[in-house]
């Protein structure tokens, strides 16, 4: 504590016409663009579906969805916030607000599909495991800690491009595997709204990442580098160890390691760094890679609301247009 | 990586392999053939029930209730033998996984528990052609011809449910008039959950509800206009549903010019309240010329109440051509009315569509232009491609009728384009189709909702559509929306007219009786006619020539004896053609949807009880790529004539879907729906987008993968 008391800096006014990056605008617009909202999907379609899983799937499928909502929670409320001082442009914090909010709608996602699919019993029993599980605290104390105050500017980026990249992943997997096999469809379809935001997310902090670290010293490249793969070594084996807990009892733990050996290099791609992992060991389940592409899908309306819409822009029609 | 077939992967793997291109960038077809075979050898072989006759089988299911003995019991035994024999010999196979998939899942006689298998394809073709044969061995035998070569495919509740014991209506669809009275909202709610019980979707009319703050019994305030009734339907159309077959889907339309129209419009907006949001159930606006002239001059647009419109004409809003009134109304005091910007609503719609996809569209006075048949048009139905004329009903307190009205059902069915062409013979098979669709009219009777039954018992009405235009065309090498692909939908529709008329009016002379009404028609007087004996509809260009070789298509003369026959004999059915968006049918039968573009050239069709599968287009393979470029790629205009060019001979409508990147403005959309509006197109179906990825987060060897 100083004695003297500091004024609080005021702020630039933010200008959207002076850009000193312009990926700022883009990913502005695409994020806007991509705004949603979970009322948005009729996951009340879903009920039926929900009572063919047997207990213990929809078991799992709760306590995955729990683990997603403390991931969300971390980035939402620490992790964004924490990039915001690091920012090197006003418009940088401007998607990082965006960000942040959006992950608040996310982490408010999961509670929509509970408070749709399940009973209040259920769901507490599962956010009591996801405060108990050792491998869920481990992986949320790992990120946290690069979050702290103080810590290294880059590395909170780069501990927030796994977060983003790839601890999503384990969770995300499941939902995807229920619709390639016609179940929770709509469901489905709002976790590839979050997907399709989270893979702008991590794209976009490592691009921030990638910029920033083109201005370090050699010596200090190397050194983030290797932090980079120790810290993706370190996640990789709690990431592991809980994918083991969550998916042995339904045998699709090689699966899903295929999955997230697969979007472990996709993070370090977006650090611009080399594949971790060789792509036999990243071979995904072809019915999940492909149920990631978020749109294009053809639905029938009645039953699903699909993921494509995006809030247009609004242009008045001019005097030629009405020429008839 | 994946570059090796792995035969031991799970079927929905290898189909999802058709979304993965291979090492050297090529689609890959044989995953999806392998996965249609796994699927045979891994599911539906091993969980088959086995009859060692067709004697014992027929027994069986008779005895145990899963099929109807009547249907069979019209028919001599040694015929039954002939008929199923003749379907099996044809050796029929399911050449996608997704058209397997989609059948045995959601179409073949299942077991009560749902787990076995007691239908082949063959054997469902054979008991819808026995059902609607109703035991003319003639008739069944080119049913079951037409249906199982694929030329002709009956619509999903007729495919589904005939022949079966307990079973859903063989009819696809229902429209339903509310009247601006507490009975008739009550009575439309009820209708709409004894039809969708019964597996048809639903379309309803608002246009006539007064508004928010219209008087009740005089005092001001007091109505809380169209968004409860709306609700309330919502709800209604989630709790029924066929026996969880299909969900119960409606849709709903208000005309532009009803006051509520913007509150109508924001129940689909992204940032909603939930009171008022409204998820599922479609919406339409009906929009009449002079709201495109309106616009055209930047001029506001009057809003009118439809209580006092009804006060003053005498008769309900819809009955009212808005175009014709307007100025009146306009000057005229007794009718409250608010305005809007004429511009800044065409804007509204359009961003709600960018939004939701949402509303559909019907343009009113084309629609009433260019209707045959006497009375007016004021709706649509949940697919756009129905336009019928109805008569209001009215009630007693308790909820009878006291004056009985018409309601609108429509049965349907389409034709696969390619197989058609390529068929022994045109005519024949339209008429076949014509036929088919005739008897599922004939042997429906909604009892539960008298009017509609009234309705279907006076007009017979039904919807012959067609599918898979872009897969011939493309298999033929024209382009989609060229003007040869434009010429060949002029002359097939002209054709497909022509015989659709023909067998009606020789069904009329059969059975000797008419549609009612018909004296009325513009068919009696013979003025539909005149665009056909005046003109030639004939092939011009070579190619187009070249596509009609061998199938006889009519002359000018053989239209004049046509209209001859018409105005002595009539027609039994008042309508003819719709052209539905073909969803789940064009699967089965292995065709693009309807008249439409293909949508991706691996198509990722995604539905409640499938899940996510890949669909490859009709006929494509790796080296006529380029005739497959999709709807995003073709654009709306090139759609749009190709529509305009088949409107011109469907007495009904057809189900148009307008493609657009997300980069698009509303602005775009806006010009599209003035030129289709202008090209003489009668509803606008969905508007569809598609979002490009953001360079370096696209799901990599992606055949179909944009975010």
């Amino acid at each position: 504590m100083k004695d003297t008391v500091t004024s609080p800096a005021v702020p630039r006014a933010i200008n959207w016409n002076r850009l000193q990056d312009e990926k700022d605008l883009e990913v502005w617009n695409r994020l806007t663009v991509n705004f949603w909202l979970p009322e948005k999907v009729p996951l009340s379609n879903d009920v039926q579906s929900w009572a063919t899983l047997t207990d213990a799937e929809k078991q799992l499928t709760i306590r995955v969805f729990t683990g997603l909502t403390l991931l969300d929670t971390i980035q939402n409320s620490v992790g964004a916030p924490a990039m915001m001082p690091d920012a090197q442009t006003p418009h940088e914090e401007s998607v990082l607000t965006n960000i942040a909010f959006m992950e608040a709608v996310h982490a408010r996602s999961y509670s929509s599909i509970f408070s749709t699919l399940c009973s209040t019993r259920e769901v507490d029993e599962a956010f009591r495991w996801s405060d108990e599980n050792p491998h869920l605290q481990a992986k949320a104390r790992a990120v946290l800690e690069t979050y702290a105050a103080g810590a290294d500017p880059l590395k909170r980026k780069i501990a927030s491009v796994f977060l983003e990249s790839f601890l999503f992943y384990s969770g995300f997997y499941l939902p995807m595997y229920w619709s390639s096999r016609a179940k929770l469809t709509n469901t489905a379809d709002l976790i590839r709204l979050i997907i399709r935001d989270e893979a702008v997310h991590g794209y976009y902090i490592g691009y921030k990442f990638q910029r920033a670290l083109e201005r370090e010293s050699e010596e200090r490249k190397a050194e983030l580098k290797d932090y980079a793969f120790s810290l993706l070594f370190e996640l990789y084996d709690i990431e592991a160890r809980y994918t083991e807990e969550l998916y042995d009892g339904i045998g699709l733990t090689e699966e899903v390691k295929a999955f997230l050996h697969y979007n472990a290099n996709k993070a370090l791609q977006n650090l611009g760094f080399e594949a971790l992992f060789p792509p036999e060991a990243a071979e995904v389940n072809p019915a999940i890679m492909a149920a990631l592409s978020p749109d294009s899908e053809n639905h029938d309306f009645f039953s699903g609301s699909g993921s494509s819409y995006v809030i247009g822009k609004a242009v008045a029609t001019e005097d030629e247009d009405w020429d008839f | 990586m994946l570059d090796r077939l792995n035969e031991t992967l799970d079927y929905h793997a290898l189909n999802a392999m058709l979304n993965l291109y291979d090492a050297d960038g090529n689609i890959r077809f044989e995953a999806d053939r392998m996965a249609a075979r796994q699927y045979f050898l891994q599911h539906v072989n091993q969980n088959t029930v086995f009859f060692h006759s067709l004697t014992e089988k027929l027994g069986y299911l008779v005895e145990e209730g899963y099929y109807e003995a009547e249907v069979l019991e019209q028919y001599q035994p040694a015929f039954l033998q002939k008929i199923w024999d003749a379907a099996f010999a044809k050796k029929f196979r399911f050449p996608t996984f997704l058209g397997a998939f989609k059948y045995y899942t959601s179409y073949t006689l299942k077991t009560r528990d749902g787990k076995r298998f007691l239908e082949r394809y063959e054997d469902r073709v054979v008991m819808v052609a026995l059902a609607l044969a109703r035991g003319d061995e003639g008739l069944a035998m080119s049913f079951m011809e037409e249906i199982l070569s694929g030329r002709f495919q009956p619509a999903t509740p007729t495919f589904l449910n005939a022949g079966k014991k307990s079973r859903g209506e063989l009819i696809s669809c229902f429209l339903l008039r509310i009247e601006d009275n507490m009975e008739s909202i009550g009575r439309a709610i009820n209708s709409s959950l004894q039809l969708s019980k019964r597996g048809g979707g639903v379309a309803l009319m608002l246009t006539n509800i007064r508004e928010a703050g219209a008087p009740i019994k005089g005092i001001e305030n007091q109505s809380s206009g169209v968004i409860p009734v709306m609700k309330l339907l919502e709800d209604s159309f989630s709790y029924a549903n066929q026996l969880g077959a299909r969900q119960g889907a409606g849709a709903v339309y208000l005309n532009a010019h009803h006051p509520d129209i913007l509150k109508f419009l924001d129940t689909k907006r992204e940032n909603a309240d939930e009171k008022i949001r409204i998820k599922t159930l479609s919406l339409g606006v009906v929009i009449p010329d002079v709201t495109f002239e309106l616009a055209k001059r930047n001029e506001p647009m009057y809003l009118f109440s439809p209580h006092d419109v009804q006060k003053v004409y005498g008769v309900p809003f819809s009955e009212i051509s808005v175009t014709e009134k307007y100025e009146e109304m306009v000057e005229d005091k007794r009718i409250r009315k608010t305005k809007i910007n004429a511009r800044a609503f065409f804007q509204t719609l359009a961003e709600i569509q960018f939004e939701s996809g949402y509303p559909y569209i019907m343009f009113e006075d084309t629609v009433n232009e260019m209707n045959p048949v006497d009375g007016r048009i004021t709706m649509s139905n949940l697919c756009s491609e129905i336009l019928q004329v109805a008569e209001a009903s009215e009630f007693n307190d308790d909820l009878s009728y006291s004056k009985l009205g018409t309601d609108i059902s429509c049965n349907l069915g389409s034709m696969n384009i390619a197989k058609t062409m390529d068929g022994p013979d045109f005519g024949t098979s339209i008429e076949t189709a014509i036929r088919a669709l005739t008897a599922v009219s004939e042997m429906s009777a909604i009892d539960s909702v008298p009017s509609i039954r009234r309705g279907n018992d006076e007009s017979r009405a039904i919807g012959l559509g067609q599918m898979n235009l872009h897969g011939y065309l493309a298999r033929e090498h024209v382009h989609y929306g060229s003007d040869e692909g434009v010429e060949f939908t002029s002359v097939y529709f002209a054709a497909v007219a022509y015989h659709a008329l023909r067998a009606s009016c020789a069904m009329a002379r059969e059975k000797g009786m008419t549609f009612k009404g018909f004296e009325k028609s513009k068919y009696a007087d013979g003025s539909f006619f005149e665009k056909y004996v005046t003109r030639d509809w004939l092939p011009e260009s070579e190619t187009v020539t070249k596509l009609f070789d061998g199938i006889t298509l009519p002359t000018r003369s053989d239209w004049e004896a046509l209209k001859a026959d018409v105005m002595e004999h009539g027609l039994y059915n008042r309508n003819l053609q719709a052209v539905p968006p073909t969803g789940s049918i064009s699967y089965i039968n292995n065709s693009t949807s309807s008249i439409h573009p293909i949508v991706s050239k691996i198509e990722i069709r995604k539905e409640g009880k499938i899940g996510r599968v890949y669909y490859p287009a009709a006929f494509m393979n790796n080296e006529n790529l380029e005739y497959y470029r999709d709807a995003y790629e073709i654009g709306p205009e090139k759609l749009i004539d190709t529509y305009a060019a088949a409107t011109e001979h469907v007495d009904q409508g057809l189900s148009l879907t307008l493609f657009f990147p997300a980069e698009a403005t509303t602005r775009d959309i806006n010009r599209a729906q003035i030129y289709a509006w202008k090209k003489g197109i009668k509803t606008i179906y969905y508007v569809r987008l598609r979002q490009t990825a953001l360079e370096g987060t696209e799901v990599q060897g992606c055949v179909s993968c944009t975010l």
